[in-house]
């Protein structure tokens, strides 16, 4: 019989980094989006299934998309409070939401010291205007001790395999 | 200019005098006009009626308009005195109803009444709150056992299971909201968003330490239901604080919670009596069911009783030839209407008995013969003897009297049984 668990996850990032393309393309939405510019978040579903200690285990992600902007920073560490796990996206167009991602790892490591974390640098599809560097992203992760994937919301190219990886470090903490 | 003006004023020569009234005359006749019109104007607003029929059209027109363009702004002017108003009129009207349900349900009788008022009685509820009770809708739909902190769900009821899809995302949206709330108003204060009106439908939270228990009910909710949440919720949260306290997404452990969020969902169906009452109703339905069949046989009996044995019959010192106080087996073993006074010691058959069914005059001989001056009684058991005709011949013993004999209508005679060929005579014997 197959394991079935829920972990509540974050999506955390500057504003138009793609947290929310990313959720769009691969997870199970019910709510419009207009619930992120009202009370700063949006709840959908991510169902994985990974293989752990020689069984499958289906893991149902809560998927909490919190709204980027500077007006929700207030109710942000509510939204934190239970998260197991977050996926911290920057935008590869615009490299201070790469340096913003420690301040948001600053607040989650607040609220839950213990949650997983893997960085995502999206919009990978648009070469041409490329300011950061995957060398870049690496460091970055590297620093926090982080697995990070170079994602595009857009073609979907490796947004599958970044919710598959932090559902495996859930499973491993 | 102003030397001009003064000597003009003092010049009174007829030409000036002209010129002033060339002048002034417009002027003078404007200042009438005005005077005449503040006159009129003075007036009508002295006059109330007047005042009221001019300033009424206005007014109607411009409230109009305004509710038009502004109506949100006309209802939250006028709420704090309409609202308290059509409250008050709400209340008095609902108390009307409870009171004219009430006098219905006394003066009527139904087995639905009748089993609604034992049960008033029972739950000491008045029989009004019962009717109104049962007319005003409610349901619950839906119970969410929520984890407080993650918007995990942790279990879940439906009445519709097409609702279940999605409940997880109910769940962390309305934990969503709930934090969203408590950051907005909460101000520091310990306190929690615990109800969402929609419509309706209405979103009941009660919170406890690790989970909150969220219920969708559409109608009024009865009293003592919030109570009762509370209760369920405190019971989780302390039944399973460690699996909460450190919740990894395993939803299993808590699989016994279904049957308490059940009895929840139960819970606002028609309040049933508890075990006790129910035994005590079911004794006096089983008292009162039992006293109705033995007052049903008994009565039966008696009628029965009263129908087949006479009554008893004193012993007499009858002056008779018969030794043997009646009734015994000496009727005549011969189909003769003629009664004979010879005593038989051989074995008769068993003497056919009945009872008057009226009051019924006795005569000598069938057919209406001369009577005895003696009246059978109705309810007085007789024998038999013999039938002729549509006459019988019986045999009774009055109180304190020696035994009679005589003939009486066969209509007024009741039997049990078919009268014996052997008593029937074709032709009467003397």
């Amino acid at each position: 019989m197959m394991k079935r668990l829920q972990k509540k996850i974050c999506l955390l990032g500057d504003f138009a980094v793609g947290k929310t393309s990313l959720v769009q393309r691969f997870v199970y939405n019910r709510f419009s989006d207009k619930y992120l510019s009202t009370i700063g978040v949006k709840v959908s579903r991510k169902t994985v299934v990974i293989p752990h200690a020689d069984a499958m285990v289906e893991m149902t992600m809560m998927l909490w998309d919190l709204a980027g902007s500077q007006d929700f920073e207030g109710v942000r560490a509510n939204y934190l409070r239970g998260t197991a796990g977050a996926l911290l996206v920057s935008d590869l167009t615009r490299p201070e939401t790469l340096d913003s991602l420690a301040r948001y790892l600053k607040d989650l490591r607040t609220v839950n010291a213990e949650a997983a974390v893997v960085f995502v640098a999206n919009k990978r599809d648009l070469v041409a205007q490329q300011q950061v560097s995957p060398a870049q992203v690496a460091q970055v992760a590297a620093e926090h001790g982080a697995l990070y994937y170079l994602t595009s919301a857009n073609t979907g190219t490796d947004v599958e395999e970044a919710f598959r990886s932090l559902g495996r470090l859930l499973l491993e903490h | 200019m102003d030397h001009r003006d003064s000597a003009l004023s003092e010049d009174h020569s007829p030409s000036v005098q002209e010129l002033r009234e060339l002048l002034f005359s417009q002027y003078r006749e404007k200042l009438a006009a005005l005077e005449a019109e503040l006159d009129d104007l003075e007036s009508r607003v002295n006059d109330e009626d007047a005042l009221t029929a001019m300033v009424t059209p206005i007014i109607g027109d411009a409230i109009r308009r305004k509710i038009r363009d502004a109506r949100e702004e006309m209802v939250e002017a006028l709420y704090p005195i309409i609202g308290q108003t059509v409250v008050r009129a709400v209340s008095e009207a609902i108390r009307d109803l409870a009171r004219t349900v009430d006098a219905q349900m006394r003066t009527t009788f139904r087995p639905q009444m009748a089993w609604r008022r034992l049960q008033a009685r029972v739950t000491g509820v008045p029989d009004a709150d019962l009717v109104l009770r049962d007319a005003l809708p409610f349901e619950v739909e839906e119970v969410f056992l929520i984890h407080r902190e993650s918007g995990l769900l942790l279990w879940y009821i439906s009445q519709a299971s097409e609702l279940a899809l999605d409940s997880d995302l109910v769940s962390g949206m309305l934990t969503a909201i709930r934090d969203f709330a408590e950051d907005a108003f909460g101000r520091g204060e310990l306190a929690d968003l615990d109800e969402i009106q929609y419509g309706e439908r209405c979103i009941l939270i009660e919170a406890a330490q690790y989970a909150y228990l969220a219920v969708v009910v559409e109608g009024v909710a009865p009293q003592g239901f919030r109570a009762e949440m509370r209760e369920r919720i405190i019971e989780i949260n302390q039944a399973y604080e460690r699996v909460l306290r450190d919740y990894d997404g395993d939803p299993s452990p808590l699989a016994p919670v279904e049957a308490s969020l059940t009895s929840l969902v139960k819970s606002v169906e028609p309040r049933s009596l508890s075990p006790l009452q129910k035994r005590i109703v079911m004794g006096l339905l089983a008292v009162a069911l039992l006293c109705g069949v033995t007052f049903c046989l008994g009565g039966y009996w008696g009628l029965r009783a009263l129908r087949t044995t006479p009554t008893p019959v004193p012993p007499t010192a009858v002056p008779t030839t018969t030794p043997t106080p009646w009734p015994t087996a000496t009727a005549t073993v011969t189909a003769m209407p003629t009664p004979t006074h010879t005593p038989s010691p051989t074995p008769a058959p068993a003497p056919v008995l009945g009872v008057m069914v009226g009051n019924v005059w006795a005569y000598e001989s069938p057919g209406g013969g001369a009577r005895l001056e003696k009246i059978l009684e109705r309810g007085r058991p007789v024998e038999i003897l013999a039938v002729f005709d549509n006459w019988c011949q019986v045999r009774w013993v009055a109180l304190g009297q020696e035994e009679l004999r005589g003939w009486v209508p066969l209509r007024w005679v009741g039997t049990l049984e078919e009268i014996p060929g052997r008593l029937v005579t074709p032709t009467l014997v003397p």
